[in-house]
């Protein structure tokens, strides 16, 4: 894959664009409230782009047309549980935090339960967002390590540490707007992207034909029941129960209780500006990600056209063909190399079949070529499976490689860097929201709670300024060290993120909705809970976005019965019911 | 408070997916 000088033109400039821009950007008042809150000037709109620019990181981008093109288009369930979760926010939480002025989530917790609860969730959150900011920084770096020859630690602090710059500079307003012109070009240069996608296509088939084709052969699966042989497969990953419950708990937890997003949507104006900003968000990110997913279809359909590499990670491929396995990837190649001719055949048959309506004929070369797909992926098992003996460290998926691949290979020159410039953007602007909403956490709910020095508004500022570089070079850090230790530690990370998620929804959803619950209830409900979702876990029976659901439900219900053995007039309870005046 | 909205939209999406499943399957 060539990297051209125009490519490296297009990627540095961009980059230093939006550096500059938050550097511009970064002029604040010199306290607390301007820097981790932008002084509460923020409008919807800016809201929307930063809530956007939050969630959506490198590996968004990297994986959604890849999980496309591999799985088809069902992982958009993902995000149907996220309007409802929108709206449960806006009526709930979001008024509160306005009400009481917070800057942190966790403020509310103590003023509903105690201090405790509050540095408990806290820690909870530096820890686990912080871990993974810096694990979300490998996965891009590896692919464009692969894809183009990059150093990988140099990568790494591109990725992790340019943006260190203006998100310590100008805080939460450096962060918002550099999300809005990240957003900007992102989704102009998907929209390029799958443009030449659909352009490339052979004469004569048009979109609705590569729709028919890559429908038939079970990639616009956008709805699945999860039911398999009669009944509900609760390890099925993406369906629309798990879509709609397991992902609306997995965002109430995200949007709710997350500093990294709830700091973004308390820089509005308002509280009306807040609630606009999740709405539309609402209104709009279930569209944006079937249209990045689309993208993943029509590449499928253009490799049913043109040959498709073996594996899409050319270092991985170079790797298998130097070492033992070296034979056997050659004819595990052949094979998927004509397994891939005769589906070739078969695709422009179903495209003619198609425009002359012969119902007959679609309905014989749907089953032929939903045959041979099911061959194509057994014939690429084979091929993950001598990658991943080739190298053990590997997992052998080559699902975040696809996308720029068909990049590198296909795109002219200029707009191959433009694509690679988005997977920075993109990483930053998740990064930058999360170290600002770290050193918003660090400051606040410890420094500022515990410290028995009274500060001035400048020593505030600058401390919150140091405390942003100081996660910035711990995530790149931990990118740095973690890879040496390989994929499984990467893995267990993420793993561990989702471990806590349900359980601290949970304590927030016990604070609004249960105001007999006090803190020692909530406290013990909270432990108990977060053991049970760790047995389930291990005992693997539920597919990970179930996890959340488990996790704030046992909050709920264990706290409950532990309230009723507790005495009805301890300090708990009347610290629960003082919060009703909140 | 747009949030029949936000909800009626989903629905929509939704429905308008399982056709669009079913029309390219």
């Amino acid at each position: 894959m060539n990297f051209s000088p125009l490519d490296w033109l297009v990627l540095v400039a961009t980059l230093i664009l939006i550096i500059s821009w938050g550097i511009y950007k970064s002029k604040t008042s010199r306290n607390l409230s301007g820097y981790f809150l932008s002084d509460r000037q923020m409008p919807w709109w800016i809201i929307l782009l930063s809530i956007m620019g939050t969630q959506a990181s490198a590996v968004t981008f990297l994986t959604a047309p890849g999980q496309a093109y591999t799985d088809g288009m069902r992982f958009v369930q993902y995000y149907f549980g996220l309007p409802i979760a929108m709206v449960i926010v806006c009526a709930t939480l979001v008024p509160i935090f306005h009400r009481l002025k917070v800057y942190t989530a966790y403020e509310y917790l103590e003023q509903r339960f105690d201090v405790r609860t509050r540095t408990f969730t806290s820690f909870l959150f530096l820890l686990s967002r912080g871990v993974s900011t810096g694990i979300s920084v490998i996965a891009p770096s590896i692919v464009l390590h692969s894809l183009l020859g990059w150093n990988f630690y140099v990568t790494n602090i591109a990725m992790g540490g340019l943006l260190i710059i203006y998100t310590t500079t100008g805080g939460a307003k450096a962060v918002a707007y550099t999300q809005q012109i990240q957003f900007i070009i992102i989704y102009a240069a998907m929209f390029v992207a799958c443009w030449y996608a659909i352009d490339m296509l052979p004469e004569g088939i048009g979109i609705r034909d590569a729709l028919h084709i890559s429908g038939k052969a079970g990639k616009l699966n956008v709805i699945s029941s999860g039911v398999e042989d009669g009944s509900f497969n609760w390890k099925d990953k993406y369906n629309i129960w798990s879509g709609v419950i397991g992902g609306l708990f997995l965002s109430l937890s995200y949007f709710g209780t997350d500093q990294s997003q709830v700091g973004r949507y308390l820089t509005a104006k308002s509280e009306k500006e807040s609630k606009l900003g999740l709405l539309m968000n609402g209104l709009v990110k279930v569209p944006l990600q079937f249209f990045i997913l689309i993208i993943g279809v029509f590449i499928f359909s253009f490799y049913q056209f043109y040959k498709a590499p073996a594996h899409f990670n050319l270092a991985a491929e170079k790797q298998v063909l130097s070492g033992k396995y070296a034979d056997d990837y050659r004819a595990a190649s052949v094979r998927y190399d004509s397994v891939q001719a005769t589906k070739r055949n078969t695709a422009v048959e179903l495209a003619a079949a198609l425009h002359s309506d012969d119902e007959a004929a679609i309905d014989r070369l749907r089953t032929e070529l939903q045959q041979e797909e099911k061959n194509a992926q057994v014939q690429r098992t084979t091929i993950k499976d001598l990658v991943k003996k080739a190298n053990p460290a590997s997992d052998g998926n080559d699902t975040n490689y696809i996308f720029l691949r068909f990049v590198g290979d296909f795109l002219p020159k200029g707009i191959v860097g433009l694509i690679i410039a988005i997977i920075f953007l993109a990483a930053w602007g998740s990064i930058a929201a999360a170290l600002n909403s770290l050193a918003s956490c660090t400051m606040i709910d410890f420094h500022k709670k515990f410290s028995k020095k009274q500060l001035t508004e400048e020593e505030e500022y600058k401390w919150s300024k140091w405390y942003t570089v100081g996660w910035g070079l711990f995530c790149v850090f931990i990118a740095q060290f973690a890879y040496n230790l390989g994929n499984s530690l990467i893995e267990a990370v993420n793993i561990l993120g989702s471990w806590f998620y349900g359980t601290i929804l949970g304590v927030f959803l016990v604070a609004f909705f249960l105001k007999r619950i006090g803190a020692k209830a909530v406290f013990f409900g909270a432990v108990i809970s977060e053991l049970l979702v760790i047995a389930v876990y291990f005992a693997d029976i539920v597919s990970f976005l179930w996890l959340n659901v488990i996790g704030a439900f046992g909050v709920i219900i264990l706290s409950f019965i532990i309230q009723l053995f507790l005495p009805t007039k301890s300090p708990d309870i009347i610290a629960g019911a003082d919060s009703k005046s909140i | 408070w747009w949030y029949w909205l936000v909800l009626g939209f989903l629905l929509l999406l939704i429905v308008l997916f399982y056709f669009f499943t079913k029309r390219f399957a």
